[in-house]
């Protein structure tokens, strides 16, 4: 074979895997627009059933354009959040108390009941700063700063971004770097991970506010394949370390044959755990490698916007995530656009249903639902229409469902009888208005 | 060994798309498609911003449109 047929069929090859990622270099193309404010508002309400997390949040995005197309976008978001959480402890076919966080009070849950830990409550503030500028003809930079506060967590990130366009700007290379440090102060103080619940008022095992650093680096290609057809292909790296458990979360201990939590003696007058509960301990590193790529399809007025994203970590989680969106244009500057999200991760290395008492205990646990194997379905639909003033609104509705599995060697006795995991069902709802120049 | 393989696919699926994207794109005057708003890449900042919050909050995963960081004691 000559290096001519070789590169050819390189080449043909190349052309094939462009096509089937849906990919195309390119630049995302703005729209030009007058130097001045642009506001962008949401209301949001996201509710899960079973008197799990509810969130009512405000959002405000305030952009500035400035000549030579230097833009200034400001964002804040203030979330009011209620409800209870699970709290990795497993359903029983007796009551059990728990210890609360703050190791002030104890609180009960009935029999057969997934144990929910109900002092959830916070409100959350983030502000975010950026700044994007062009730096001579084919280059484009942008700076930003993030920060929020909740109760217990305070976050505070830098991040930049420079992009350089190449072929007529039909092909767009990027790569940006995010630093976030983040301390965690929870109530009652940071539990030693894998140490017993204890009893009200005792504190023996809480150490002071914990701190992570996360690093982000994201490596991307945007190519325009077509007048109609805008594809993107994004690599990212994530390195966080420090604590990363959450202070929390628990584990049941259970006995090797009956599945059933052991009991423990309490003492006459102080309220505490009934049965025996561990702390969970994460791991206090995580590297994450996540391979993104859209694509974004005109078709005569209808777009169709397809994403696939795979990740994989050293804590030997897996997931795969799709969404579809298809915006379909009615009568008036009015358009519909539902939603379809598939999800579906395999479970972290060290994610246990329960400790089996009497077995040495593990380097890591924990009985977080977020860290099993599951698959999720988002269904949804936006609704968007411009207001006589000429300002745009939309409004979306969208479910949101979580199925877990667990494995069948991971049930010991009584536990096949009770509904281990716990399913998650939700309502997203959103308002959203545009205004401003 | 499995982080290994998948940085390998990932070069070499960047390197076959880049140079299989070499002959693709439009001419200047060919852009009113891609300039509309509906096919900016992000439509809706907002939107997109809720639910990375969202599913970061519910899922073991985050990032790949963008940055994947903290910024939430929710997970």
């Amino acid at each position: 074979m000559s290096d001519t047929d070789k590169r050819s069929i390189t080449g043909a090859l190349a052309a094939a895997t462009c096509t089937l990622l849906g990919a195309n270099a390119g630049q995302p193309v703005q729209a030009q627009e007058d130097p001045g404010w642009d506001f962008n508002t949401a209301l949001l309400y996201y509710g899960e059933d079973d008197d799990r997390v509810q969130d009512l949040s405000v959002s405000l995005l305030a952009r500035r354009t400035f000549v030579d197309d230097r833009v200034l976008s400001l964002g804040m978001t203030a979330d009011v959040l209620t409800g209870a959480s699970p709290s990795g402890a497993l359903p029983q076919g007796f009551p059990q108390t728990f210890t609360r966080p703050s190791g002030n009070d104890a609180y009960g849950i009935d029999a057969n009941l997934l144990p929910l830990d109900d002092t959830f409550r916070d409100t959350r503030v983030a502000l975010t700063a950026d700044w994007q500028q062009p730096l001579g003809r084919l280059y484009q930079v942008n700076v930003g700063a993030s920060a929020s506060r909740e109760y217990d967590y305070t976050h505070f990130g830098i991040n930049g971004k420079i992009a350089r366009d190449f072929k007529q700007r039909n092909t767009t290379l990027s790569a940006g770097v995010a630093l976030a440090r983040d301390r965690l102060d929870p109530v009652g103080e940071t539990p030693i991970g894998l140490t017993p619940m204890l009893n009200v008022g005792d504190l023996s095992n809480r150490t002071g506010a914990e701190d992570k650093t996360i690093l982000d680096v994201v490596f991307g290609v945007t190519q325009i394949i077509s007048r109609d057809l805008l594809v993107q292909m994004n690599y990212s790296y994530s390195d966080s370390s420090g604590y990363l458990s959450d202070p929390y979360k628990l584990l049941s201990v259970v006995d090797g044959v009956s599945g059933e939590t052991i009991a423990v003696a309490q003492t006459p007058g102080v309220g505490g755990p009934s049965h025996l509960y561990l702390h969970e301990h994460r791991p206090e590193d995580r590297a994450k490698h996540s391979l993104y790529t859209q694509a974004k399809y005109y078709m005569g007025g209808k777009v169709l916007d397809v994403s696939y994203r795979y990740m994989t970590d050293d804590w030997e989680i897996d997931s795969h995530t799709i969404d579809l969106r298809y915006r379909w244009p009615l009568a008036d500057k009015r358009y519909i656009e539902p939603h379809l999200r598939f999800y579906s991760q395999t479970e972290a290395e060290f994610y246990r249903l329960s400790l089996t008492d009497g077995d040495p205990l593990p380097a890591y646990a924990s009985a977080d639902y977020r860290l099993g194997d599951f698959d999720a379905l988002t269904v949804g639909a936006k609704y968007g229409w411009t207001t006589d003033s000429g300002n745009p609104m939309s409004v979306r509705l969208e479910f949101y469902q979580q199925s877990g599995n667990v494995a069948a060697e991971q049930l010991i006795g009584s536990q096949v009888n009770q509904d281990n995991y716990p399913d998650l069902s939700a309502i997203i709802l959103q308002f959203g208005y545009q205004f401003g120049n | 060994m499995k982080t290994r393989l998948f940085m390998l696919a990932t070069l070499m699926s960047g390197a076959m798309l880049i140079n299989g994207c070499s002959s693709m794109g439009v001419e200047p005057w060919d852009r009113d498609v891609l300039a509309k708003e509906e096919m900016q890449l992000t439509t809706d900042a907002i939107e997109a911003a809720t639910d990375d919050h969202i599913y970061f909050s519910k899922e073991a995963s985050s990032g790949g449109r963008g940055f994947g960081g903290g910024g939430c004691g929710c997970n």
